[in-house]
Order: C-alpha cells, then structure tokens, then sequence
C-alpha cells in the first residue's frame, strides 16, 4: 500500500504516506520520553535542592513555651501556679473575615468591633496579638468561628491562690511570664525554665499543618517550696491588716521566722494588692516595706546594746546604772526617759526601756568594741535572703561617731533597719547567741549560723527581754496563754527631712516558748494615727496574737500554766522611752 | 483473515477498542481523585465555594458524567457525518470564539476572557474548538488532496483560517489552545502528504511568528523569562512555577502519600486545574507520574493504530482525525506537564481528562467516542460488515 508522495491520484482520491505518520508519532512519543527523563531528574535527583526551597517556604521553627516551675509552701500548699491560657493572634495578610465574623470575634472578645477590624487588617503588620490570655473554653469559641489568620498561641497564666495574702513575697509575672518582682523575679531562672522550639510545616494561612521534628524540648521550670507555712502567712496578714485598720496607721508589716532555722514562715504588709488582678496596682502597694524599706528601731535596739556590754564584760544583769533622775547630758544634748528613775539594774534598762540607762551602758565601750558587735549581728548589712531590692540597713563607721551618736545608738536612734533583719538580729537569743541566717526556701537539713554571743550573754538577755512582758515591763500586751514571752518594744520617732518629726514608727520583736524559743515574731506598725502609738500598745497585740496562735498550730508544748497572763496594775503601766 | 464461520472460534475480535476504554478510563478515576485531593484545602476555606470540600469533587465528577454520556451519543454518529458537518462546525466554533470577546457575553477570569455563560454551566470556546479543527483540518486535507503542492491552493487558504482562529484565541488571551490548534492543523497537513518543501520552510517560519508573538506581548514575555528561571523571583514571576518544582520534590519516587501535599494548602495557585500534575507528583511521585505519561503515551499509541487501519481501508478522513486526535491530546498533554516540570513556559492548558475544567472533560470525551466510533468502523469493514 505504500505510496509514493508525487503518485498521481487517478481516482480522485489521495493517499496518505505512512512514513510521515510514523515521523509523527515516534516524536510524540519521544517527547513524552523526554518528558519522563525530567521527571527522574526533578524527582530523584535534584530533589534535595527542591526540598530545601521547599521547606524554606513552609518549614517553620516555632516556640514552645515552658511550664513555669510551682511555688509551694513548706507543706507543699500551692502559693503560685501556672494555667494554661491561649492568645490570639493574626497575621494580618492572612486574615480572610466577614464582618459578621469580626463582630461575633468582638463579642467573645470584649473588644469593641471596629477597633478590632482595624487591628486585624493592619497589614502592615505580620504579627498581632488580638487578645493575651483567654481561658481555653473562650478561645474554643474563637476556634469555632473558624476564621481563617487568626491562631491560637499557648501560654501560661499564673494564678495566685494566696491572692493579696502572699503577693508582696511571691511578687507576680508579667504577661510574658518573666518574673517581675519578689521571689518570682528572684528564681526567675529556676522557675521560668528555657522555652524549647519545634520545626513543623504550615500551610500559607501560618496553620500547623504537621510536626516535624522537635528541635529542642523545653525545659520545665523547677517548682520552688518557700519556708513559708501558709496557714501562719494568713494568720499574719490578718493581724497585721487589723493592727495597721484598727490604729489608723499608714502602714504595718510583720515578719514569723523559725527561731531555729532561721526559715521565714510568715512575712507580710497591709496595704497589700491582688496579683490576679492584672490591672496595674498602685507602685506604692508593691513595695515590700518588711524587706525593701529601712526604718529606726528605737528601743528594740536595747538588748543588743545591753548583749554587746554584757559579752565585754563591762557590765553584769544586776549592775546598778545611775539614770540620773530622767536626764543625761551628752556632748551638749540631753537624753530624756519619760519614766525618771534615780537607778535601774542592767535588766531593769531593758525591763522599763530607759534610754539613760542604755546610753551609758553604751558609752561603757569604746566605739569599735559596740560596731563590731552590732557588725557581727547583723546591722549595716543585707541579710542574704535575695529577696529583690532588699535594703541593707545602716550602721555608720565607728570613726566618725560622737559620743551623743553612740549613745542614741544604744537605743536605736541613727541606725536604721530592715524589718526582717531586726528579726534576724533576734534569732542570737533562740539560738544561746548564734545568728541564724534568714531565708525564704524551705530548708531540708539544719542550717548554721554565727556565733555571736556566749550561750551566757544570750540567755541573761532573754531573760531580761522576758521581763518585758511581766507588770512593770512596757509590753504586758505581749503575753500569751499557756507560753512564756520574751521581747522588746520600740518607738521611735520619724526621721523626715533630717528632723525627728511626732510621727512614730512602732515595734515588738519577741520570741515563745521563751524557755526554749520556736518562733520570732516581728511587728512594726507605720505612723500610728490614733491616740496610741507605744510599741507596746499598738504592736505588741498583733505580736501576741500571731505568736499565740502560730505556736498553738505548731502544737508547740506549753512552757507556762494557762493562768498566766497578769493583767498589770495601773501603777504598773509605764510608757516606753521615745 | 478471520474465519469466524468455520470452525471453533479461537477469538473473536471485540467491536470496540476495550483498551482505550480502559486507558481513558484510568485518566478519568485518577483525575477525579486528584482533583479532589488538591482542591479539598481551597474549597474548605472559599467563599466562593460556600466552604464545601467536596465542592471541586462533586462537579468533576458531574463533568465526567456529562463527558460519558455525551461521548455514548457522539458514539453513534457516523464518521461519515462528521465529514459533511466539519466545515459548518468550525464555523460555529468561530461564531462561539467571536461571541466570548463580546462583553456581557463572554466571562472574564483571571484577565483572560475565555467563558460563555449558558444558563448554569459556563461553556469554553476554545475547548470545543480543539475538536472542531481536527474535523475540519482533515476535511480539509482530503478536499485539497489534489493540489498538496500548491502553496496558495493548499497552504495558504489553511494559514488565512488559522490566522484568524489564532487572532480570536489571541484576543482572550489563550495561547496555550492556540498553539494545540496550530499543532492540529500542522500536523494534519503533514500527515495528509502536503508538499514536503513548504513544510520544511514552514519549520523555520513558525519559530520566528512564534518568538514575535511573545516579545511583542509583555504578558506573554513574563511568563517566558518566569519559566526560564524560577528561583531568580521565586516569590513574584517565579511563584507558581517555583512551588510546582518543589512539589515534585517532594515527592521523590513514591510521593508523600494521598493527601498529604503541603503544596496544595494555598502555595501552589491552580493547584486542581492547570497545576493538577504537580500535586500528583507531591502526593504519588515519580511513579504516580510515569503512570500518567506512560497511559497518555499509550492513548497516542492506539490513536494511531486507529488511524493506520483506518488508511488501511482508505477512510482517509477517518485516518486524519484519529491521527489529529492523538496530535491534540498528546501535545496538550505534553505542554501540560512541560510546564508543571519547568521546561515550558506557562500557557494556561489543563491536563486532557484529569484537570478539573468542565468543557474541557467533556469535549475530550467526545472526542474519545469520535475515536471509538472510527475504530468500530474499521472492525466493520474489516468484516465486510456496512458502516
């Protein structure tokens, strides 16, 4: 049948060269083949390189967030703890809305819709947060509306149980969950852990489409078990909350140490706030006036004074002290006692707080032999405890001291402290004159200290400090049913401007079982602002209550009969020096 | 010969070419299960598509109903009417190609004006045309049989048409049915024994007219220099091309597994339709690839064992239009998956049977039962038996 292209067709018709169809067809077919041959080279050659451009469009490395650590109490209470929260987010280019939609995001929201719009088409923007923090039931609905751009983000909320109860130690964090202040600022690095990252794929709208690999995990923050016992933390705070209320202070702050150990059970201020509040509080409100503010402790200076004279010798318990009838001219300036005694023993200085009495006690020892003393107690330094932005208190340098300076000193006048250091200060006479180092974690096996006084000194100090709270003493108020009580008051007048102003600053620091001491309870009241403002009357309550009750939780045995409480005389009753 | 009346029959020859049943069939299955796979994502989260994932499914499959019924209809005309009504039909195709420039008539996507809107379905122009012109380019051959060496008698009349077809495609634009239809003629022309000097002046001529037409068109260059280099603007020319490479990338030699392409969820634009090979070569591979070319390759094959039988038994038209079919299908099928591969630049074709693209299916079903018929009736001459 084969025809040659230049035959004559006869009949009309035409016939068609087999040749050309087979040209044809053979380079149909080869340009399939060719085709097949780009196909083994893009699929099984050069496929690395394409999977790597690929994966620079889609691969994606994002964060996960890691779970910040617990704090607990020393019993394992909760005190701060992370939930799991979700925040919107929209990359803008993405978004793909009704306005129907937008409106019902608003309502789940709160937000006002066209604020929201405006925010979800910003495109000049990769990266909005639409909302931080909404419990996952709420972001649930937001899912549901199904709108394309806006993602879901995982992160942690902390709540604080304790609420305003704990917030000045616990401190809070902000939305980022970085410590900001307190304990979560201080173990910052402990609790916050390191956040890890994953590699996954996304599709174009940014939705995680699969997870490819877990490039590092993240590491979980440690749970932290603060000294704390929440249940003497609550017990503090409400005292310290009715004391400051009840006297029209300005404000209070109460310190509960473990006599023994040095730990910090309780530690609280009034006015406080509510960190799960996220409103911004008054700056005021967070200060942690017990451990970042430093005050004058007026006379509960004395038993050191008195413990620093004793250790040199220099004086005995029952050394007659001239008091001079109330009056005692130093280098110029007179030292007054509102309660004029002709003589007092060492122990009745510290029983009935005469300033005469101590200020010779002090000018007794040359200037380095008492700074070294207090040094060594503790004064004029921070107390180690990291809390952020502690105060060091101040002891000035022994060289420059006059004489009257050294004799206000010995009752607590141009030295300044910390709440919690003057409680630490206490701790030489739970411990036969060791200072125990204070600190917020809970601590597994006993801590040490430093030696300061002789077993001797300390225990005639506690002694004296015990008849403090006897009729006769300035603090019967500090008595507790069923234990023995040893402390000191203080009141000391306002430093404002460089002047002493009438506005005072009351004190007890004392300590129970005072046979064998288990607690040291702290009080300072702020700026009294009714008729009351003794250390004795308006702190030594609230010391007496807490103390009471910490002991009676602590199920510590009782060291005196139950009658013991003496109600004093009103002959009895005597004001403390200020 | 066969001797079907003496004896016991050892075979019996089948009426139909069960084969390129089979082989349209299989394009058809894998097209609707890909279309559906690559368009899943898109349809979920369109407006357009009311958020419906099977949005994409549901018509395909509708399409490729329409395709099997129209081709069953088709099946029983005659090759012989075809013959008489080629020149009319393409004149109708040409009437059709005019009436989609008309605004308010013709539909615009994506700034090309390809669709007219009858009643629900939008029908396009240049798909029907495809078909029209493998009836009237073998017509056309076996009327000018007689003067094949003449270049105004032969040649000429041809080019006036196409120039005016190419114009009409061009005006849309729609390069890539414009080239499948300049194919078609070419190749009809060739096979139809036409003066073998002419066409050898025409394989100098056509390169030049072709380079013209895309220096002198700044969309047309864009798409070129696009293809030429992907990766040099991979997130502007080189976007849709760059994601195509990737995803045969991906998907190595046996794919990522059904349903798995990430390129489908919003990278790869035209994803179901012009770009439909690329999820296939993400989601199955090589092997999912070579699959496609190897029953394309074969779809040529037995298109042109139909036509040499039929120039066997001197049906030559017959002959020209199975042959024209193969041409039609096997070079859009190849441009096609040319430019998924990056060795083409892009023309806007789909892939025959498988992109998603209503007239496109059912024209190609039709032309598939024009194939069928053609075949049935060289078995009926073949055994003596009248058309």
């Amino acid at each position: 049948m084969i025809q040659h292209s230049n035959s004559v067709q006869t009949n009309g018709q035409m016939a068609l060269p087999p040749w050309r169809s087979r040209v044809l067809f053979v380079l149909l077919l080869a340009g399939l083949g060719g085709l097949l041959v780009r196909g083994i080279y893009l699929q099984g050659i050069h496929n690395d390189f394409l999977q790597q451009k690929g994966a620079a469009r889609y691969s994606r490395e994002i964060d996960i967030n890691a779970h910040r650590g617990m704090i607990s109490d020393r019993n394992g209470e909760r005190l701060a703890i992370s939930t799991p929260v979700e925040s919107i987010w929209v990359s803008p280019q993405d978004v793909e809305a009704t306005p129907k939609q937008v409106m019902q995001l608003a309502l789940i929201l709160g937000m006002n819709a066209e604020e929201l719009r405006k925010r979800m088409f910003d495109t000049s923007r990769d990266f909005i947060y639409l909302k931080r923090q909404l419990p996952p039931e709420q972001a649930e609905k937001v899912v549901r509306l199904g709108i394309s751009g806006v993602s879901l983000k995982r992160e942690y909320r902390r709540y604080y149980p304790g609420g305003e109860v704990t917030s000045h130690l616990l401190g809070f964090t902000d939305v980022d969950d970085n410590g900001q202040e307190g304990i979560e600022l201080a173990l910052q690095s402990k609790l916050g852990g390191k956040a890890g990252s994953q590699r996954v794929i996304k599709d174009r709208r940014g939705h995680i489409v699969e997870d490819v690999a877990s490039v590092r995990a993240p590491k979980e923050g440690s749970d932290i078990a603060l000294s704390l016992d929440s249940k003497i933390q609550f017990l503090a705070f409400r005292e310290i909350q009715q004391a400051v209320e009840q006297h029209k202070a300005k404000a209070g702050s109460i310190v509960v140490l473990d006599a023994k150990s040095g730990e910090v059970l309780a530690l609280a201020n009034w006015p406080s706030y509510n960190p799960n509040n996220r409103g911004k509080p008054n700056v005021n409100l967070l200060r942690n006036h017990a451990v970042t503010d430093l005050f004058e402790p007026g006379s509960t200076m004395k038993p050191f004074t008195v413990a620093a004279a004793l250790e040199l010798g220099k004086v005995t318990p029952n050394t007659i002290i001239n008091t001079e009838h109330g009056v005692y001219a130093v280098g110029g300036r007179k030292i007054h006692d509102t309660h004029p005694e002709a003589s007092l023993t060492v122990a009745q200085v510290i029983q009935k707080s005469s300033n005469v009495g101590a200020s010779k006690i002090a000018l007794s020892m040359k200037p380095e032999q008492f700074w070294h003393s207090l040094n060594e107690n503790g004064f004029g330094s921070q107390t180690g405890c990291e809390f952020p932005g502690e105060a060091a208190g101040r002891l000035r340098d022994f060289a420059k001291w006059r004489p009257i300076e050294q004799a206000t000193m010995s009752y607590g006048n141009g030295i300044s402290v910390n709440l919690l250091q003057l409680a630490r200060a206490y701790t030489v006479f739970a411990n036969s004159g060791v200072m125990k180092t204070v600190t917020l974690l809970k601590q597994e096996t006993p801590t040490v200290g430093v030696q300061v006084y002789s077993a001797t000194t300390a225990h005639a100090v506690r002694d004296m400090l015990e008849m403090v709270v006897k009729p006769g003493g300035t603090a019967p108020l500090a008595q507790i049913t069923g234990y023995r009580v040893a402390g000191k008051t203080g009141t000391a007048h306002k430093l404002e401007g460089g002047q002493y102003v009438n506005k005072y600053v009351a004190s007890f620091v004392g300590l129970a079982p005072a046979s064998n001491p288990r607690l040291i309870v702290a009080v300072m009241i702020n700026e009294p602002g009714g008729a009351e403002y003794y250390g004795g009357q308006v702190a030594a309550p609230a010391f007496s209550n807490v103390m009471g009750a910490s002991l009676r939780l602590l199920n510590v045995p009782n060291d005196a009969p139950l009658d013991n409480v003496m109600q004093p005389t009103p002959a009895d009753l005597i004001a403390e020096e200020v | 010969m066969t001797n079907a009346t003496l004896g016991a029959p050892r075979r019996v020859m089948a009426d139909h070419d069960t084969v390129l049943a089979w082989i349209i069939a299989a394009l058809l299955a894998l097209g609707l299960v890909m279309v559906y796979s690559a368009s899943i994502a898109t349809a979920e989260a369109g407006k357009f598509t009311g958020y419906q994932p099977a949005y994409y499914l549901i018509r395909h499959a509708t399409f490729i109903l329409v395709g099997l019924l129209a081709g069953i209809v088709v099946f029983q005309v005659p090759t012989q009417t075809w013959q008489k009504l080629a020149p009319y039909l393409f004149l109708f195709g040409v009437v059709l190609l005019i009436l989609v420039l008309i605004p308010g008539v013709g539909r615009a996507v994506n700034g090309s004006r390809r669709w007219l809107s009858l009643f629900v379905i939008n029908l396009q122009p240049s798909e029907l045309m495809k078909l029209f012109a493998v009836l009237y380019a073998a017509d056309y051959a076996v009327r000018k049989g007689a003067v094949k060496d003449s270049l105004s008698k032969a040649f000429i009349p041809m080019f006036s048409v196409m120039a005016l077809v190419g114009t009409l495609l061009l005006l849309e634009p729609d390069m890539g049915a414009f080239v499948v239809i300049c194919a078609i003629a070419m190749g009809t022309l060739w096979l139809g024994g036409f003066n073998l000097k002419i066409f050898g002046g025409l394989i100098i001529a056509l390169p030049v007219a072709f380079a013209a037409l895309i220096l002198s068109s700044p969309y047309r260059m864009q798409r070129v220099i696009g293809f030429m280099d992907p990766w040099s603007d991979p997130y502007g020319k080189g976007y849709q091309l760059s994601h195509a490479l990737i995803a045969f990338g991906r998907g190595e030699w046996l794919g990522v597994g059904l349903g798995a392409s990430v390129e489908k969820l919003f990278y790869l634009p035209e994803a179901h339709t012009d770009f439909l090979l690329a999820v296939i070569a993400e989601e199955l591979g090589f092997f999912g690839v070579s699959a496609v070319i190897v029953l394309f390759g074969w779809l040529i094959v037995r298109a042109f064992s139909i036509g040499r039988q039929a120039a066997m038994v001197e049906r030559l038209f017959a002959a020209l239009v199975a042959q024209g079919i193969a041409v039609w299908l096997g070079v859009q099928a190849m441009i096609n998956i040319g430019v998924n591969m990056g060795v083409l630049p892009t023309k806007g074709l789909t892939l025959p049977f498988l992109s998603f693209g209503g007239s496109g299916v059912v024209v190609n079903c039709i032309a598939i039962a024009v194939l069928l018929r053609i075949d049935y009736e060289n078995r009926r001459v073949a055994r003596g038996l009248p058309i």
